[in-house]
């Protein structure tokens, strides 16, 4: 095993390509070094303590979601004119995060990006953790939470229809397909590194379980021929879906003629800002991730900095949208569009249109220089704040809009509840706490695809070019 | 891996018989355009046509522009054995603002009211909505603008184009690394410069309509020119002898696949987008665009661009073996270039009177009018039309076989050729 200084590894020369996976040269010390996560007798201190926390927030998140449907919406802060509040800001910011997993799994995968290897597996993971998540705003916003079922067009004897001419039901549609074959996805994915787990298991519970999951898989090539294809397919099913999800969620405001809500490049910009949050949220969760389980030769400083332009391009296409928007209002000529985003900027909620802005817009310029790529401390900083910025899009889209639109004499002020703002802080725990289960008991990294990436992997690998006898090593 | 023959890597008598041939009709065109023009209604018939024609080939160009900056930008290995070509539809926009010249002066002369109604002062004094905006739409403002635009696309189609091309002859990385590092900032004048270009010269054709996705859709449009003309250069050179052994099935699937992602799909994603919302949320101000192009003629073009530029192209290519059939590839690249045309001349020729639409008490006023022949909704197709076409795309192959002319059709220097050549499509 060597080790090259991490600028000759984790960097793209010209003169070829760098390894994607460092320290390591054989398949076995991979998978036992990644497995080393699932099958060390105690998980780290932090993952005992973050674990306290997260698991009290959902249980909070439950409770308070009790308190809600036995009071009723009045204990949220959503009023007249300001009928969709933080539910609403809640669930598009869920969806948002939830985009990356898929945009790596499959768009990256089209593309044939190999680094994206090392953090699809908990990418897709935290994809359906936030989908699930986002789900659970539009469930409880419509009051009569045992109605649910309503939303789904099922044939019954009232002749009772959901309004198909209506967005939030193309959203039922929309999030529902996403977050099926994203779990789709993401089990297929997972199938051989089941069949890991399960053939290294050391007692028969643990054999038992992964096995029923694992499928019978036995690594032969049939069974690999098979996954190949299938995974293939279902990468190809799943980009569109990157697309669709959120392009429908900005339906919900675009649709509309409220001025602020009604645009036309909101489809596109919405999907950005979506890729934009996630990349920012797997950078969230995976600095301290690689840190505690010591997987840095797999997510090396070279995945953090791809992760990195990534955000800052996303970041741009969001100004792109913010100034294109605020251009095209001045343009229009029309005063209600022309006030609606004078009064972001500087009406009673310019406070939160000025984070937004800083968090999205200015904050991502600072990748364009390297060292801010490649520090772990400015990484993580930047991805905070990001996060923050993206919720607070979302919180300026919907309320301010809303809050002040053509009649001054309907105006008002939204101001969220205790309940409100607790539920919200109750979703980060039910997001934390199942990644958290997950790190315990699934595989974390993709172990088979790893392995892919490898130059050892390549039936040429180990060939002596020159026949100088230098390159071959045992 | 595949290797070069390297005696196939120029284009040789090709070139010069390109520019040539290219150049008579070129100019053949425009002169006959110029000939034809004029007709009873001034010259508005020749300007249109010739922002149209114009509107063609620069979309084409940009295009390539934009996949040289991304394919430095990405550092990817598949494409370097095309990446000349597209450097050689890039190059025109280092002469194509000559062909932009007579637009600038015609709209900075104060005569531009023949093609956009906003360069005549009467008409701005009398609409209070143009009135609002007459900061933007002055006719030296605009005029700055567009030469900042057409100096920008210059300088970067000279840089990149330029760099690649000396790498050829000194085989220095280092200028591989130089344009790594200058295609983001590159990326992101051409992200503004096409945006507001395609605002500025088309969507201010109907001044009082506004769309924040115009851009992107006009970045759509150029990416279906380009990637359809990128896949028909490399087919008839090779079919002419040329690049043996360095472009491959393979290749082709790829160059096949960002037809498909860019030119069908997302081409289609966007067009639905802007269409869907404007529809549904039914403003007066923003229909008023869309209303010519759902009646009369204009009404079978946007079906024939639904079906033609989505559902058709979609089937053709979803699957594995036509891409990677070459003669069905560009026949289907063919169908494309055409499928932008129309779609172009779909975004520059319709008008609708506004105080017809004004005046009207119902929709259907409207269409029985222009089924009438009483109301005119732009459509005009004539002989000027075709041959500022035909001119356009002259010069269009004069550029690029200028472009192409005196250099190797592969970047034969690249620290990635090999990668490129080896590149298996799996």
């Amino acid at each position: 095993m060597t080790t090259l200084p991490v600028d000759k590894t984790t960097v793209e020369h010209t003169s070829g390509r760098s390894p994607l996976v460092l320290n390591h040269t054989s398949f076995g010390t991979v998978t036992s070094e990644i497995c080393r996560v699932n099958e060390a007798k105690k998980p780290p201190f932090a993952w005992y303590a973050t674990m306290a926390i997260s698991s009290c927030l959902a249980l909070m998140l439950g409770l308070l979601i009790g308190y809600l449907i036995i009071t009723g919406v009045g204990v949220w802060g959503n009023n007249n004119p300001v009928m969709w509040g933080f539910p609403i800001v809640n669930f598009v910011f869920w969806v948002g995060i939830g985009h990356a997993g898929t945009l790596i799994s499959a768009i990256l995968f089209l593309f044939r990006q190999k680094w994206r290897t090392s953090i699809n597996r908990f990418a897709e993971a935290m994809t359906i953790f936030a989908v699930i998540c986002a789900g659970t705003f539009p469930g409880i916003h419509i009051g009569r939470v045992w109605l649910a079922y309503w939303l789904f067009p099922i044939p019954n004897q009232m002749s009772m229809w959901p309004q198909f001419r209506s967005p939030l039901l193309w959203d039922v549609f929309a999030v529902g397909t996403y977050f099926t074959v994203s779990l789709v996805f993401w089990y297929i994915g997972m199938v051989p590194d089941l069949a890991t787990l399960r053939d290294r298991a050391t007692n028969k519970i643990k054999a038992v379980s992964y096995g029923i999951f694992a499928l019978g898989w036995r690594g032969s090539m049939r069974h690999w021929h098979r996954y190949e294809r299938a995974y293939l397919l279902l990468a190809a099913l799943a980009t569109p879906l990157v697309l669709s999800v959120h392009s429908v969620v900005s339906f919900d405001f675009a649709v509309a003629q409220l001025p602020g809500w009604h645009t036309t490049i909101f489809p596109p910009y919405f999907v950005a800002g979506a890729i934009f949050s996630g990349f920012a949220m797997v950078l969230t969760l995976a600095i301290p991730a690689r840190e505690l389980w010591g997987l840095k030769n797999f997510i090396t400083l070279r995945h953090m900095e791809n992760m990195a332009k990534i955000i800052l391009l996303t970041g741009t296409m969001v100004g792109y949208a913010y100034s294109m928007e605020f251009f095209m209002a001045w343009y229009s000529g029309e005063v209600y569009e022309q006030f609606a985003f004078i009064n972001r900027a500087f009406g009673q909620y310019a406070w939160a249109y000025w984070i937004m802005v800083s968090c999205n817009v200015v904050t991502p310029q600072i990748f364009w220089f390297k060292w801010c790529r490649r520090n772990i401390w400015v990484l993580f900083s930047a991805s905070l704040l990001v996060n923050i910025g993206m919720w607070f899009e979302r919180f300026v889209i919907a309320v301010t809009s809303l809050a002040n639109d053509f009649l001054p004499s309907s105006w008002g002020w939204f101001e969220p509840t205790w309940v409100d703002i607790l539920t919200f802080l109750g979703s980060f725990g039910l997001f934390m706490t199942l990644f958290l289960l997950f790190i315990r008991y699934l595989p974390i990294l993709a172990i088979a695809e790893i392995k892919g990436v490898m130059p050892e992997a390549n039936p040429h690998a180990g060939h002596d070019h020159d026949h100088d006898h230098e390159e071959v090593k045992s | 891996m595949n290797s070069i023959d390297t005696k196939t890597i120029r284009m040789g008598g090709l070139a010069p018989t390109g520019v040539v041939l290219g150049g008579l009709v070129g100019l053949g065109g425009i002169a006959a355009s110029i000939a034809l023009g004029a007709d009873e209604s001034g010259w508005t018939n020749f300007w249109k046509s010739y922002i149209f024609a114009f509107m063609v080939i620069t979309g084409i160009s940009l295009g390539g522009l934009f996949f040289v900056m991304l394919q430095h930008i990405t550092r990817a290995g598949w494409s370097v054995v095309v990446r000349r070509l597209s450097e050689g539809f890039a190059s025109n926009l280092r002469w194509l603002w000559i062909a932009f010249v007579p637009v600038i002066i015609l709209v900075w002369s104060g005569e531009g009211a023949v093609l956009y109604p906003w360069a005549d002062p009467v008409v701005v004094q009398n609409d209070p909505v143009l009135l609002k905006k007459a900061g933007y739409l002055d006719p030296t403002f605009w005029s700055i603008r567009a030469i900042c635009f057409l100096f920008i696309w210059a300088a970067l189609a000279q840089f990149f184009v330029g760099q690649s091309i000396r790498q050829d002859s000194d085989g220095d990385v280092s200028r591989t690394r130089r344009m790594q590092a200058a295609a983001p900032v590159g990326i992101l004048l051409y992200g503004i410069s096409q945006t507001f270009a395609g605002i500025d010269w088309v969507m201010t054709l109907e001044p009082t309509w506004f769309s924040t996705m115009f851009g992107v859709y006009w970045f759509a449009v150029s990416l279906t020119g380009f990637f359809s003309c990128l896949i028909l250069l490399a087919c008839f050179l090779q079919s002419a002898g040329r690049l043996k052994g360095a472009i491959s099935k393979d290749h082709y699937q790829d160059m096949g696949k960002l037809l498909f992602a860019f030119g069908v799909v997302f081409w289609a994603y966007i067009g639905y987008s802007q269409f869907m919302l404007i529809w549904y949320a039914n403003i007066p101000i923003e229909t008023g665009w869309f209303l010519p192009r759902q009646m009369g003629p204009w009404k079978w073009v946007s079906l024939l661009l639904i079906l033609g530029h989505f559902a058709l192209p979609f089937v053709l290519l979803v699957s594995r073996w036509p891409k990677r059939w070459k003669n069905a590839l560009a026949a289907i690249a063919l169908w494309m270039v055409l499928m932008m045309i129309v779609d172009v001349y779909w975004l520059v020729m319709p008008t609708m009177s506004a105080k017809a639409v004004h005046d009207a008490t119902n929709l259907m006023e409207l269409v029985d009018a222009v089924d009438a022949g009483t109301l005119s909704v732009g459509w005009n197709l004539t002989v000027t039309n075709f041959t500022a076409l035909v001119g356009m795309l002259g010069l269009l192959v004069a550029g690029t076989c200028a472009g192409l002319w005196r250099c190797s059709l592969v970047p034969a220097a690249d620290p990635r050729l090999d990668e490129s050549l080896a590149f298996e499509n799996l």
